[in-house]
């Protein structure tokens, strides 16, 4: 591996010993019972179902940079255009783990998505499209690459382009609206039965994903002491990100203020929840993006160190939120009288989230070590001319008398 | 070409036909890739009797002779070998007030854990006491949303779980407004002495939940649950039969079903009738322990 020093190999191991607890424990999830968690019959979805919304948001929200670059013409966002498909790949790739470490029996799980049972189930049509979102996510970085290290025929800088901007509809629509909408066809559960539902999902997918995608790029001009991207990129990024923080602040708040007024008990019982006992969680999500915009409206905080601060807050709020939704969304009781409904993680239960976060960043760092991140094609000749390819090879008999 | 079987033609026959009369789309698209998939096996006929020909079972609760003694509830699990770790078992039975309402609907925050409770220790004539299990809902939210079709309904209106095909994703516990379904959390232990052989016993990481004694109802039994109960205020039935008990009593009487604003159809109607001056009033068995995610 290029350039990779005494830290990067520490880096690894904790890493890799984050792995294995989890990996010990979900072991013994397997031989024992998923009893070892904290879910429960009243709340049967815990924070690995908040960690699938989370990680498929940053993954759908992450193709937003291709298609700055390729519709909208943002070619300096380049540097950033490779790392930010590898991303959105490894984090649907940790999405499904998510789910496969929730399932009771999780071998059965894995031919879900390819045999298709029940076609009215939301679980299904959304886990079916994790498998295309993957397929198209690996053909965008397989073009990219190619376009990178200069190996690339017209067809294929056609195919990255086109990929790219197919991507997002793709992430946007059908991934991540979809799993919006296994939460919000659930109409037992009254904070979840909301048509804003998928709305609100893609809209904090895209903060958040956008956000992640920010804070790798600070985070590698920080450990590799290079500036990745130029000072106005950066300012460019904080405020399409400012602008799509401020619109999940617009979509939570409404979502929570009509969830006030409702008709249903359940709802009423459901606020309550959410501004009684589980106030934290939801000061985290709104405070977060609260004090993030804040960040982000000074040009001060558009900024590398700004920007740092500003997309950790964001994860940390939007983490906040998929737990509120998630969890806290399911602690209304169904019937008077259950008695009070907790529901609080296990350290073991805690582990497996914590190797499954893990293993996504091992590969990103190793992945993103091996292979090429940005061009790597050295200059040629006549580019220092200042002639296109297609002049050079038309004119190649005068200029290389006029070189000679 | 496959032979179809006969309750395959029935399946397809009535795909068909109520196409003509609601066409969903969506369900019939849905049979057709099972179709062709052939992901549309047969339900574990291994576990359950065939479904009786004909018949729509159903259960009428009489709530004015009901005096929550929760016998139903234990004989439910000792019938159906529900583990100690599954708690509470099928049946969960809710002690009300008349102020806050006998129809499952939900009572105001400040009355939460007041009025209404399912931890009762003793039984008072002036509260009402009302069973909840599994609805077997002509509408199932959990049959919709199962990735797996694990979850199904059969023709003779019960809705029953497929152990085998369960991968255990919980989607269909989020989703019943009745808070049903029982997961396996653990490795259930039944000791051999208890166990009913004419029941299979579930793996962990599965779902589980009311059958209406499957085993007995199609084999021309009551289920357990009415058996026991000492003050016959359950009724079990063929809806489709116009003679039936249940059919006159939800004819003649007054009667709701539990959450019928959510359309999911279910199967129990409960008859508010006046409470019976000349009941027997039993010591209620002890409630349930040890739930998993409820303050106690």
């Amino acid at each position: 591996m290029k350039n990779a020093g005494k830290s990067f190999y520490i880096f690894i191991a904790i890493l890799l010993a984050f792995i294995g607890w989890g990996g010990f424990n979900w072991l013994r999830f397997l031989s024992h019972g998923p009893g070892l968690t904290g879910s429960s019959d009243v709340v049967p979805w815990g924070i690995y179902i908040s960690g699938l919304a989370y990680f498929i948001g940053v993954s759908a929200g992450a193709t937003i940079v291709g298609l700055l670059i390729h519709a909208f013409g943002r070619h300096d966002y380049e540097p950033v255009g490779i790392r930010a498909i590898l991303l959105g790949l490894l984090c649907i790739f940790g999405a499904t783990q998510f789910v496969l470490v929730d399932l009771g029996v999780p071998f059965r799980g894995l031919k879900v998505p390819i045999i298709l049972h029940n076609l009215t189930s939301l679980f299904l049509i959304s886990s079916s499209s994790y498998y295309g979102f993957m397929a198209i996510l690996s053909g965008e970085l397989y073009f990219s690459i190619k376009v990178a290290t200069g190996k690339a025929s017209e067809r294929d800088k056609k195919m990255a382009k086109w990929l790219g901007i197919i991507a997002v509809p793709y992430a946007l629509w059908i991934v991540h609206a979809f799993t919006g909408s296994i939460f919000g066809v659930v109409k037992a559960r009254e904070m979840w039965n909301t048509p804003m539902l998928p709305v609100h999902f893609v809209i904090s997918a895209i903060a958040s994903g956008f956000a992640m995608v920010i804070l790798v790029a600070v985070i590698t001009s920080k450990v590799e002491k290079r500036d990745l991207l130029s000072n106005e990129t950066l300012n460019h990024m904080g405020k399409i990100l400012a602008f799509f923080v401020l619109l999940t602040l617009f979509l939570d708040f409404f979502d929570y203020f009509i969830l006030r007024y409702s008709a249903k008990k359940e709802a009423m019982e459901g606020w309550h929840i959410l501004t009684g006992r589980y106030l934290p969680i939801f000061l985290i999500n709104e405070g977060g993006l609260i004090l993030s915009l804040l960040i982000l409206t000074f040009k001060k905080g558009r900024t590398a160190n700004g920007l740092l601060l500003a997309t950790s807050i964001i994860q940390v709020a939007i983490i906040a939120y998929r737990i509120d939704l998630v969890s806290v969304g399911q602690l209304a009781p169904l019937f008077p009288g259950m008695g009070e409904l907790y529901y609080h993680p296990t350290l073991s239960e805690i582990s497996v989230a914590l190797g499954l976060i893990a293993l996504v960043i091992l590969l990103y760092a190793v992945l993103s070590k091996v292979l090429p991140m940005e061009e790597t094609a050295p200059e040629p000749v006549y580019a220092s001319r200042g002639l296109g390819k297609t002049l050079w090879k038309k004119n190649k008999k005068r200029y290389m008398e006029v070189r000679n | 070409m496959k032979k179809l079987d006969r309750r395959e033609f029935i399946k397809l026959a009535s795909a068909a036909g109520g196409g003509f009369l609601m066409p969903d789309p969506l369900k019939v698209l849905n049979d057709a890739v099972g179709q062709l998939l052939g992901t549309k096996k047969k339900p574990a006929s291994e576990y359950y009797p065939e479904p009786v020909t004909g018949a729509r079972f159903g259960m009428v609760i009489d709530l004015g002779k009901c005096i929550g003694c929760r016998r139903c509830m234990y004989a439910c699990k000792r019938e159906n070998n529900v583990p100690d770790t599954i708690s509470p078992p099928y049946i969960m039975v809710f002690e009300t007030e008349s102020a806050t309402g006998v129809t499952g609907h939900f009572a105001s925050p400040e009355m939460m854990g007041k009025g209404t409770t399912m931890f009762y220790t003793k039984l008072r004539k002036d509260k009402w006491y009302m069973p909840v299990q599994c609805n077997h809902c002509d509408n199932a939210p959990c049959v919709q949303v199962c990735p797996t079709g694990a979850s199904y309904k059969d023709p003779d209106g019960l809705v029953l779980i497929d152990y085998d095909k369960c991968i255990g994703c919980r989607y269909c516990m989020t989703a019943c407004p009745y808070g049903a379904r029982r997961f396996n959390w653990w490795e259930p232990h039944v000791s051999r002495d208890r166990r009913n052989p004419l029941v299979p016993m579930r793996r962990h990481g599965v779902v589980e939940k009311c059958t209406f004694c499957v085993h007995r109802t199609r084999r021309g039994k009551f289920t357990r649950c009415v058996e026991v109960c000492p003050n016959k205020a359950r009724t079990f039935g063929n809806f489709n039969d116009p003679d039936s008990k249940v059919s006159k009593l939800i004819e003649s009487e007054r009667n709701f079903r539990l959450k019928e604003g959510l359309n999911t159809e279910p199967r129990i109607w409960y008859l508010t009738k006046p409470k019976e001056k000349r009941m027997r009033w039993y010591r209620p068995l002890p409630p349930p322990k040890n739930i998993r995610g409820v303050k106690s």
